[in-house]
């Protein structure tokens, strides 16, 4: 029996702990100091005893997984997301040293292509694939940064755009992490710089890129799912357009587009053409793992890609919760389907077994301030009650039975939810039925808990639509 | 009877030094004849003046006599004593009794920026015939003091070579020869501004080229100090002086291994100071002086006047013949000269002022002076064919740089000079014409004007991005992790070793911190792909003075690393641009300079001049001089110095990149003395290590004293280059600075 | 000013402080020292050399040597550790510190100097700008004013610029250490108006006397 080392914390070491679970596998937990009260640590140890978790000094530092690892005899690595997951020096460390580990992810080759944004847009210039205009090398000085930017502002202009506005990118960046907006040419010089500083402290590469914004948009997922033996099929596509300003996703549904909404294309097409484009990039640089291509579609139906996700996405489950595998109930697990493709398995299904039923909508429950610029807040969780359904499913590290403070080191995410309807009316009501559910209660010294279930539902109403 | 009681006083004096020195040898006879002092003196007003007398010219006598004796059994560590002893004539005796007058110049005394450094402007007159000639000369020299504090024992500061750089060029421009002494037991090691190395290397590189007579006289030369006033014409050495390149006691500490705080075995010292060949004839022997100063036995004390009066005949041949060696007419005067040796009496008389034309006779006379010296010290392992080939290669070399650059690119050198001159003019005028209309469209056009930028979606050229799989350092091959030392600082993780050393060049991905990496990965990565030419690799190091045990070392360094010599020299290009490299490598012998690598690098130096193109010092490493090849060693300094100084007055562009740990005198000379010096990143340069500094100046200094970043905020560098952006910076570089005869240009 | 007498009354009768030693992280852990024996810190100035070795720890091939951080004596030694693999933040022993007279003022005065707390639990970071200046002219000479951005919170990978709003004053004591996260509420920085040194002066001067006595 394969044992996997989860190398990560909160729902995703949940729900990979699950997947273990059902697929009859042993695993190892580990945690750090900051999440001793985690649900994570509670539900290892009931299942696999205190001699399975262990206390780590970081999630970051790879060093730590290993020496757990080679102490227990792991024989393979569950990154999760964030953290390691797409750090290609980890997998091919785990690789090529003397006591190889299976890296549950993509070859550490296609993690090294698509690390970098830039990388990322060259690959997909040389397949025809269209990406968002911008810089396209490593910018190295602040008037090369200059002048990029202000080409890009022209070209807005020229549109007629009233407010152009630019991005600054980390290469490196993820999640939602090293994005900064600049309005004007003026503020460039000072977002530049800040953003290289920070970027260097976070990810340690000074490379920044620049991206034209586009005011309205959508912004919309394809899930792959390719084994090691070349097979390759996509699971659909996700809408993950609603998200807090530091760009982390907060609502995701799927499918992407409803068919009672009137756009200006026809969506059916553009998501053809989405899948199409990532199937061919997927196939080029022959992934072999679980991943998603991310695209930006305008109100026109113009389509560019953002960037790739080499990784399990938090909202892979909002995409398996609809799917059918031949007469399998409706529901895949996608953390099951990427530690079977990692440890060598087929898939065992083709494209035509796959069809999708209804619609799902995933909330993410962060302690944040929406009205205040989406800072999170910190404090102490006093009372956490989730309602129970069978059209709902709900991830969550949070423990209900006792008080629980939130770690100042991660971003303060209660609880995954992931709702079912059979159609996008009947998802978008069970939501809101769901949210009003919720019992939350929280305090720290200046306040009590807030939390973004307000802009949860707000949101709601505006899905799949384009504004 | 004061008479007398000085005379017992001198008495004593003469006693306790000839103890100090050599007492050994005479045991009890010694205490007898003190003993014998101490009564008379005890009794000075008793006995009858006669008698007193008597006894005391006896004793004189005896104490003669045993001067001489000891005499004849000096080893070298007693000269080394004498060089030291606080009786010992100093500069100030000198500049009282040799010289006519003197003003000090650049502080008196104890109100002075660096008191162990006397510079002084002063007459030296001769008497031809029944007319007194005098002479303007400048003093410059290290002032030992009789036991005083403030001296700091003749080793200068920086800042006390800057003053004697200073009124260097003081002399020079009032063309006045300079009479420098030298009695330092070495400079003072510290790296504050101008800093010890450097301030050494400027005075060597000024020195090259000084348009003056120069006249070193050594008592106590320590190595790098005694360099930075000893760069002269003519290098003269006291008879019972030392010059070495470094104490018997530092050689002793590195060669028995004596951790810090340990006694020194004293036979290890003895031997040492044996083994490096430190005396006066010894040296003569080498070639590193020129002559010797006969000093009366056991040495010049401060009150030798007969002494300093024939010092003051030999200053003054001396100075003639630097002069007449490059004067038109002096075919008399230069045989009286040279024969005349030893002559009380100078009946010549020789004009000291230089023009144009002798000056550069002087220059060129001592560049060559200094390439010569040191010849012959190391193994050229060429055959006889060979060695004629390249010899018929290089002129070939010659022919076709001069055919170039001198015949056919001259011509087209002054046209294009023309017309660019002339275009400038232009440009006047039709600016003039054209600005109305210009501004007025200036005006017209928006804010921010449109650049042309062409965003292209094109895929990076891969030659700069990623060299990394060319070569992989074989300290990749091992797997483990590696802490970086500054983790507590910015919380780095541990490093896999095989990540660090291959892909990530050897630098912590978070901090920035360089891992020392082997010269091969720069000879790899920093040069176009097969564009390296070794050249001399058959120029090999030896063992110059029979260093005991040393052959054997220099076999195992040849053995590990498969060369000759800790330097290597070749032809390489960067993105196109050819140059000429030479790289210091510390697996052979710690990178120390030796009469081998000296030569190599001088041919560097002079190929790079024919080929007209840039020179690049690459400094892998290096801990210094070769002691083990003693003042040879030392004299590498002004010899490297000048073929430098040589090749960027021909027009010529010299960087240089010091990595890891770069020490010592080759920063004190020819790798300080260079207008653009880089390092890379977490490499230290300096003079001494934290050791030998805390030893000298009983401080401790921090450990990032030496540091790279140190290092650039005292003005030691001008930059510090990231080991991944080397090859980067360096066609920066050498396309940006300096040398008006390069072959780019 | 009137109970400080009181207050190094409290500090003589238990001068002591107890150093719990944890483990940076896992690995196997070698005890280098025994119950009871004395160990320094590194003697000199930079703090580099000459600490005593408490323990060794090896992971992933990388052998830590890990030194006393302070003087003292060792108490309540985990001799069952030794040998052991064992998990990151382990309790390996204590080190009983007798405080010197430099801490105990420091102690003392963290009660007279304004105080600037952690408003989150996080990590901080002096801003560049005042990090340049404090390198260049010592920490007690750099004048902070009401306005200025002094701190960088590192919290939730988001980075917060920490505006200072007291009185204009120079930076006393720093007692946070980078990249270590600080709990709500511990301080950070001692402040002290410029026209109030001379009065800290004073008082650590009376505490010193008062020590000895």
């Amino acid at each position: 029996m394969p044992k996997i080392l989860i190398a990560n914390r909160g729902e995703i070491a949940i729900r990979i702990m699950q997947a273990c679970k059902e697929l009859g596998l042993d695993y190892i937990a580990v945690y750090t100091k900051e999440d001793e009260a985690s649900l994570h640590v509670r539900r290892a140890i009931e299942e696999r005893g205190k001699e399975s978790v262990f206390r780590i000094s970081s999630y970051l530092d790879p060093n730590e997984f290993l020496e757990v690892a080679d102490y227990t005899k792991c024989d393979a690595i569950h990154p999760g997301y964030g953290f390691l997951t797409e750090n290609y020096r980890f997998a091919r460390r785990l690789a090529i040293r003397k006591r190889p580990l299976i890296f549950i992810g993509p070859r550490w080759e296609v993690l090294r292509e698509f690390g970098s944004k830039i990388n990322t847009k060259c690959i997909a210039k040389r397949l025809g694939i269209p990406v968002v205009p911008g810089s396209d090398k490593p910018i190295y000085n602040e008037i090369e940064a200059e002048n990029i930017a202000l080409e890009l502002f022209h070209r807005q202009w020229e549109e007629g755009i009233k407010r152009p506005a630019i991005l600054v990118k980390a290469s490196m960046g993820s999640g939602g992490m090293g994005i900064e907006e600049v309005t004007h040419p003026i503020e460039l010089r000072r977002v530049y710089r800040r953003l290289r500083q920070y970027v260097k402290r976070q990810f340690g590469d000074e490379d920044v890129l620049l991206e034209r914004k586009f005011p309205v948009f959508n912004h919309i997922e394809v899930q792959l799912v390719c084994s090691q033996h070349g097979e390759a099929v996509h699971f659909g596509t996700r809408n993950c357009t609603i998200q807090s300003v530091f760009r982390q996703k907060r609502i995701e549904v799927a499918p992407a587009f409803n068919h009672n909404y009137k756009y200006q294309f026809d969506p059916e097409e553009v998501t053809k053409r989405a899948i199409q484009y990532s199937l061919k990039m997927a196939d080029y640089v022959g992934y072999d793992s679980v991943g998603t291509w991310e695209w930006i579609v305008t109100p026109e139906g113009q389509l560019y890609l953002l960037e790739v996700n080499p990784r399990i996405q938090v909202e892979s489950g909002v995409s398996g919760s609809i799917t059918k595998i031949r007469h399998l109930p409706v529901g895949v697990d996608l953390v099951k389907e990427q530690i079977r493709i990692a440890l060598g398995e087929k898939l065992g299904y083709k494209q035509k077994h796959i069809s999708f039923h209804g619609a799902s909508i995933e909330f993410r429950l962060v302690a944040e301030d929406t009205k205040c610029g989406f800072k999170p807040w910190g404090g102490t969780i006093t009372k956490f009650q989730l309602p129970k359904y069978d059209w709902l499913k709900v991830y969550t590290h949070v423990p209900s039975d006792r008080p629980y403070s939130i770690p100042s080191d991660y971003d303060p995410n209660l609880a995954l939810a992931i709702v079912w309807g059979r159609d996008i009316e009947e998802a978008k009501e069970r939501g809101e039925k769901f949210l009003n559910e919720i019992k939350i209660e929280g305090k720290n010294q200046e306040a009590s808990i807030v939390t973004n279930i307000e802009f949860l539902k707000e949101k709601l109403k505006k899905i799949q639509m384009f504004e | 009877m004061l008479e007398l009681e000085k005379k017992i006083e001198h008495l004593r004096k003469d006693l306790d030094y000839i103890t100090d020195i050599k007492g050994e040898i005479f045991g009890e006879r010694l205490t007898e004849i003190r003993n014998w002092l101490s009564e008379i003196a005890k009794k000075i007003y008793e006995l009858p003046r006669e008698r007193a007398e008597t006894a005391l010219n006896d004793i004189e006598a005896q104490i003669e006599f045993f001067e001489q004796e000891a005499e004849k059994y000096l080893e070298p560590l007693d000269y080394v004593r004498i060089a030291r002893h606080p009786y010992r004539m100093t500069l100030k005796d000198i500049l009282e009794n040799v010289y006519d007058d003197y003003t000090e110049l650049g502080g008196e005394e104890k109100c002075n920026i660096d008191p162990a450094m006397v510079v002084a402007r002063a007459t030296i007159s001769r008497r031809v015939g029944s007319r007194v000639y005098t002479h303007q000369v400048m003093v410059i020299g290290h002032e030992k003091g009789h036991g005083e504090e403030f001296r700091n024992g003749g080793s200068a500061k920086p800042w006390g070579n800057e003053k004697a750089l200073r009124f260097m060029r003081v002399a020079e421009t009032e063309g006045i020869p300079i009479h420098t002494y030298i009695f330092t037991p070495g400079a003072y090691p510290i790296e504050d501004p101008p800093g010890a190395a450097q301030q050494i290397a400027r005075n060597l590189y000024a020195m090259a080229r000084l348009k003056v007579p120069i006249i070193a006289v050594i008592s106590e030369g320590g190595s790098g100090g005694a360099e930075a006033i000893g760069l002269a014409d003519l290098r003269l050495m006291f008879s019972h002086g030392y010059y070495s390149v470094i104490s018997p006691e530092g050689a002793a500490a590195i060669e028995g291994k004596i951790k810090e705080g340990q006694d020194l075995p004293p036979e290890l010292v003895k031997s040492c100071a044996e083994q490096l060949k430190i005396t006066a004839s010894e040296n003569l022997k080498l070639g590193t002086i020129d002559r010797i100063i006969q000093e009366p036995p056991l040495g010049a004390k401060g009150d030798d006047f007969e002494f300093f009066n024939q010092l003051k005949h030999e200053m003054i041949k001396a100075t003639d013949e630097v002069v007449l060696k490059v004067r038109g007419l002096s075919v008399l005067r230069g045989y009286y000269v040279k024969k005349k040796t030893g002559e009380k009496n100078n009946a010549v008389y020789v004009r000291w002022e230089l023009d144009e034309k002798e000056i550069s006779k002087l220059l060129k006379q001592r560049a060559e002076k200094y390439e010569n010296m040191g010849r012959g010290f190391f193994a050229d392992r060429r055959s006889f064919l060979k060695k004629r080939v390249d010899e018929v290669c290089y002129g070939w070399l010659k022919i076709k740089s001069l055919l170039y650059f001198g015949i056919f690119k001259r011509p087209y050198r002054w046209v294009k000079r023309f017309v660019d001159d002339l275009r400038g003019e232009f440009l006047i005028i039709t600016d003039r014409v054209l600005r109305p209309f210009t501004n007025l469209k200036g005006a017209i056009e928006k804010k921010f004007k449109r650049p042309t930028v062409q965003l292209a979606y094109e895929v990076p050229p891969k030659e700069d991005t990623y060299l990394g799989e060319i070569y992989v350092s074989p300290l990749a091959n091992e797997d483990r992790t590696i802490s970086c030392p500054n983790a507590l600082r910015y919380g780095c993780y541990d490093i896999w070793v095989p990540d660090l050393y291959g892909e990530l060049n050897g630098v912590c991905p978070n901090c920035g911190h360089h891992f020392p990496l082997e010269y091969q990965w720069y000879m790899n990565h920093l040069f176009d792909k097969h564009s390296i030419k070794e050249f001399n690799t058959e120029i090999a190091s030896i063992n110059p003075l029979g260093y005991q045990g040393f052959d054997e070392k220099l076999k195992e360094a040849v053995r590990k690393t498969k060369r000759h010599s800790a330097l290597i020299t070749f032809d390489a290009r960067v993105r196109g641009i050819s140059l000429v490299v030479v790289m210091l490598y510390s697996d052979f012998r710690n990178g120390t300079v030796g009469a081998a690598e000296g030569e190599k690098f001088i041919l560097a130096c002079k190929r790079a001049k024919v080929l007209r193109r840039p020179l690049l010092a690459y400094v892998h490493g290096t801990a210094g001089i070769r002691i083990h090849e003693g003042t040879i060693g030392v004299v590498q300094m002004p010899k490297c110095t000048v073929a430098v100084r040589e090749y960027i007055e021909a027009g010529g562009l010299y960087i240089v990149v010091y990595d890891n740990n770069s020490y010592a005198g080759p920063v004190a000379s020819f790798l300080g003395c260079a207008p653009y010096q880089f390092a890379i990143r977490s490499s230290r340069v300096g003079f001494a290590g934290p050791r030998v500094i805390r030893e000298t100046t009983g401080e401790d200094v921090p450990p990032d004293y030496h540091s790279a970043e140190n290092a650039l905020k005292r003005g030691h560098i001008q930059g510090i280059w990231d080991r991944r952006d080397f090859r980067k910076n360096l066609y920066m570089a050498l396309i940006t600075m300096g040398g008006k005869n390069l072959y780019y240009r | 000013m009137e109970n400080i007498g009181e207050i190094i009354k409290k500090y003589k009768a238990n001068p002591f402080e107890v150093y719990p030693v944890l483990t940076p992280h896992t690995g196997y852990v070698h005890l280098m020292v025994k119950l009871g024996q004395t160990v320094k810190r590194p003697i000199d100035p930079w703090q580099q050399k000459g600490g005593t070795l408490l323990y060794t720890i090896l992971r992933q091939g990388n052998l830590k040597r890990i030194y006393a951080p302070i003087d003292g004596e060792i108490m309540d030694i985990k001799r069952e550790l030794d040998e052991q693999f064992v998990e990151a933040n382990t309790y390996l022993m204590s080190i009983r510190h007798p405080l010197t007279e430099d801490e105990i003022i420091d102690k003392i005065l963290s009660d007279f100097l304004d105080i600037f707390r952690a408003p989150e639990a996080a990590k901080y970071y002096f801003v560049p700008e005042l990090a340049k200046k404090i390198e260049e002219r010592g920490l007690q000479k750099v004048i902070i004013q009401p306005g200025e951005e002094i701190l960088i919170m590192s919290r939730m990978k988001r980075d917060i610029h920490l505006v200072y709003e007291g009185k204009p004053g120079i930076i006393h004591t720093v007692y946070f250490r980078p990249n270590v996260t600080i709990p709500e509420g511990e301080p950070l920085l001692g402040i002290c108006p410029p026209e109030r040194v001379s009065f800290i002066n004073d008082l650590v001067q009376r505490i010193r006397l008062e020590w000895k006595v």
